[in-house]
């Protein structure tokens, strides 16, 4: 029994709201339940390493927050809620085909398809980043680049990576707009996939969705 | 010179990709390192750069371990050539982008004109000089490469598939470059190929790997000799090899068979 992209999406977006809705003791059960569910989807290398990585960014907020006069709580709350939500994305991504993604923005968010294969590129194009970028370090250390000395030289040499990246992100993105329109690409992209038919536990989880994002609604009645 | 020994090596996922490999490359050789795709090549030669360390054992470069070395304190002894040109294209000018190693290596302008006129000289790019480096054909971009990494006069060059993706008239005019390279300046090559019919041509001495192990280590006349089955190693015959055996004639090169049957220069390779 699998949760559909739609109902997927619907899921983040309540939490991003929640995040503001709901009390910190909540949120932060969210993120307890999201950790363990990103972590039953996937536990590979990469995910240990998005999750590290978010860590070192809320930190890197969190301190920034207290360095420009926050108090302690609201900065630790500020924190939180940033990584409840980006984790949340990290579990749509994990769960989710990108292309299953963008057919269900066209298809029930009416997105238009141009934007939806926008965001579906920039998704896809982050692993083949990754792997180029690593080359292209490799290949100028070959030549005699290193890493080394204080920020501001670490900085400017580290143009010499950036710079053939760039260049060929631009390359591949030429090649890619012409031979989608060789393809085809166009309105009815979308449109010609096997619709995403939502089942019981979509109607299920959407409707404690719609409990929770209600809570303010009904929760002083309690 | 460059020594493994007793090499092991595995990455991330912890599967073995080189299990337990000695070898010694001398100062001079031209040997082609062989195997099929996975079989550990890039792996061992990104061993011999310092683009990996080994899990266990030594990696010697010139009789030093070069366990606490990166590739950039290495690349005057050693020259490393990647398959795709595109990714390490920096500058403006061929002259830029060959003088950027020495420009790194903080060597004198005066010193700099000198390597790279040198290097450009060595890989046919002379006249080049001044064009833009992505304006090039795709072999011309590969000699870019090498001159590039030649610049920096390392003793040995490391080229990987290197002839990957080209025409015949491109593939034999870098192969008579490198071949050039090493007769007339003693470089070192190691080229890792899946084209039998180069290493039979250009190289001398022949390493295989099998699933991370050595399991051939010798002149390439006996590994083409006909008594192996390569295909177990995932490697073919050269057709010059299949031919000089069906018709009994010993040739090492293509002209030679040509010349050997009569043939017109060119008729087969």
């Amino acid at each position: 029994m699998k949760i559909t992209a739609f109902t997927q999406l619907i899921t983040v977006l309540a939490v991003t709201a929640w995040v503001f809705l709901l009390p910190v003791p909540v949120v932060a059960t969210i993120l307890v339940l999201e950790l363990a569910l990103l972590l039953y989807i996937k536990h590979d290398r990469l995910t240990m390493a998005a999750i590290g990585a978010l860590t070192v960014f809320t930190g890197m907020m969190i301190l920034l927050q207290l360095l420009f006069g926050s108090p302690l709580r609201v900065s630790l709350a500020g924190g939180l809620r940033m990584f409840v939500m980006t984790t949340a994305f990290l579990c749509l991504l994990a769960a989710t085909k990108i292309q299953d993604i963008a057919q269900a923005l066209v298809e029930k968010f009416h997105l238009p398809c141009e934007y939806a294969f926008m965001l579906t590129t920039a998704l896809r194009f982050v692993p083949d980043f990754l792997t180029d970028s690593a080359t292209t370090l490799d290949a100028q250390s070959c030549r005699g680049y290193s890493n080394r000395g204080n920020i501001f030289k670490r900085l400017y040499s580290y143009l010499a990576v950036v710079k053939p990246l760039v260049m060929r992100a631009v390359a591949k993105s030429d090649t890619l707009a012409l031979s989608m329109e060789l393809k085809g690409f166009g309105a009815n992209t979308y449109q010609n996939m096997c619709p995403q038919k939502l089942g019981i536990v979509d109607y299920v989880v959407l409707l404690i969705v719609i409990v929770l994002s209600t809570y303010p609604l009904w929760s002083k009645y309690l | 010179m460059i020594e493994a020994k007793a090499v092991n090596f595995a990455y991330h996922r912890g599967e073995p990709v080189i299990n337990d490999i000695s070898c010694k490359v001398e100062n001079g050789e031209f040997v082609a390192l062989l195997g099929h795709n996975g079989s550990g090549k890039t792996t061992l030669s990104r061993l011999f750069m310092a683009l990996l360390h080994p899990r266990s054992g030594e990696v010697l470069v010139d009789g030093v371990n070069i366990e606490n070395l990166e590739p950039a304190d290495l690349a005057h002894q050693v020259g490393y050539v990647f398959q795709n040109p595109d990714l390490q294209i920096l500058e403006d000018t061929v002259f830029a982008e060959v003088a950027y190693g020495p420009r790194c290596k903080k060597k004198s302008e005066t010193a700099v004109k000198e390597q790279v006129d040198a290097a450009l000289e060595a890989m046919g790019l002379s006249d080049l000089a001044d064009a833009y480096p992505r304006t090039l054909s795709f072999g011309q971009k590969r000699r870019l490469g090498v001159a590039a990494a030649l610049a920096l006069s390392p003793q040995t060059l490391i080229l990987d598939e290197i002839t990957n993706g080209q025409d015949e008239q491109e593939k034999n005019n870098m192969m008579a470059y490198l071949e050039r390279l090493n007769q007339e300046k003693g470089i070192t090559i190691i080229l890792i190929t899946h084209d039998m019919n180069i290493a039979r041509e250009y190289a001398r001495r022949a390493i295989v790997l099998q699933n991370g192990d050595l399991v051939f280590d010798g002149t390439t006349a006996d590994l083409y000799d006909g008594k192996r089955e390569l295909s177990e190693w995932g490697l073919s015959q050269p057709i010059i090899a299949t031919l000089s055996a069906r018709f009994s004639v010993e040739g090492q090169t293509a002209a030679e068979f040509c010349e050997k049957l009569h043939l017109k220069e060119g008729a087969i390779g």
